[in-house]
């Protein structure tokens, strides 16, 4: 299955992405290019609704952990610096962990159990349904 | 594209891709479909799609590192488990040589996750050298829910 990513305004420097499908190491730089874009247009906090989501691969974790990055106006990975660059990238989950660029929204059994298992999920404000997140972007 | 899928009288079944980023979802496809025939549990599909997929990535990526060659996929039972073998013609590579992450730590890297989700979504995995050159990597994993899971 395809990765379909959809992208709505959400108000001030607010966007939602919905991710639908599965985000594998074959596709997780769109997501990483749909960051860079929304932040050069000026988002500073993402919505990311994983309701459609059935698959996150740990390459998906890197787009996460960039996505953060770049709402932060750090620098993201480079794709073309290949696999190694990413790899020596690093979640900073001191100060209490929580971040407030990027906020979850119905991660199915599947990817919260990845997000679990890598110790990410404490990095997330996770919510059940959009509107409760968007009041918490 | 080399693509085979085959069944033996055994419920055994294979799938050989060539090593592209872009096969992965047959591959999950693959997994899906063989643990339905063997009757695994939801719980066990879920993790078996994670762990063959993590492990079919490491090997395009770190294995034939941009070059390609075949990867095949077989699933068999074994008794109240699934076995699933991962083979390639790539340079002998040990994915276990990789140290677990530090899940504790303050400072965590994405890099370390692949091999530690096939560990924990496993019962157990173990590395050989394949006659001829390669890799064969095999996953065992109970058809059910895991106790500790609960």
């Amino acid at each position: 299955m395809a990765l379909d990513i959809a992208i709505e305004q959400a108000g001030g420097d607010r966007a939602v992405i919905a991710l639908t499908g599965e985000l594998d190491a074959s596709n997780f730089t769109t997501l990483i290019e749909a960051g860079r874009k929304l932040h050069a247009d000026g988002t500073r906090r993402i919505v990311l609704d994983l309701t459609g989501l059935s698959f996150l691969a740990s390459s998906g974790l890197v787009a996460l952990h960039s996505l953060i990055r770049i709402l932060r106006g750090e620098a993201p990975p480079d794709p073309e610096e290949g696999w190694g660059a990413i790899h020596s990238l690093e979640f900073d989950v001191s100060g209490g962990g929580v971040q407030n660029e990027v906020v979850l929204v119905a991660p199915q059994a599947a990817v919260d159990r990845v997000l679990e298992r890598t110790g990410l999920k404490r990095l997330f404000r996770v919510h059940e349904d959009r509107s409760a997140a968007l009041a918490d972007a | 594209m080399i693509e085979t899928v085959s069944a033996a009288a055994s419920k055994s079944r294979t799938i050989e891709i060539e090593a592209h980023l872009e096969r992965l979802a047959d591959v999950r496809a693959f997994v899906r479909s063989s643990c339905a025939e063997l009757g695994a549990a939801d719980d066990c599909v879920v993790d078996l799609v994670q762990a063959v997929d993590e492990a079919a990535t490491n090997i395009v990526i770190h294995g034939y590192g941009g070059a390609t060659g075949p990867i095949e996929v077989t699933m068999s039972p074994a008794a109240d488990s699934v076995r699933v073998e991962i083979r390639d013609r790539a340079p002998a590579f040990d994915p276990m040589s990789f140290g677990e992450p530090d899940l504790g730590s303050t400072r965590l890297r994405p890099g370390g996750m692949g091999i530690h989700l096939i560990r924990a979504a496993t019962d157990s995995l173990a590395h050989r050298a394949r006659p001829g050159g390669g890799n064969i990597l095999t996953l065992v994993r109970t058809l059910g829910r895991r106790e500790e899971e609960d």
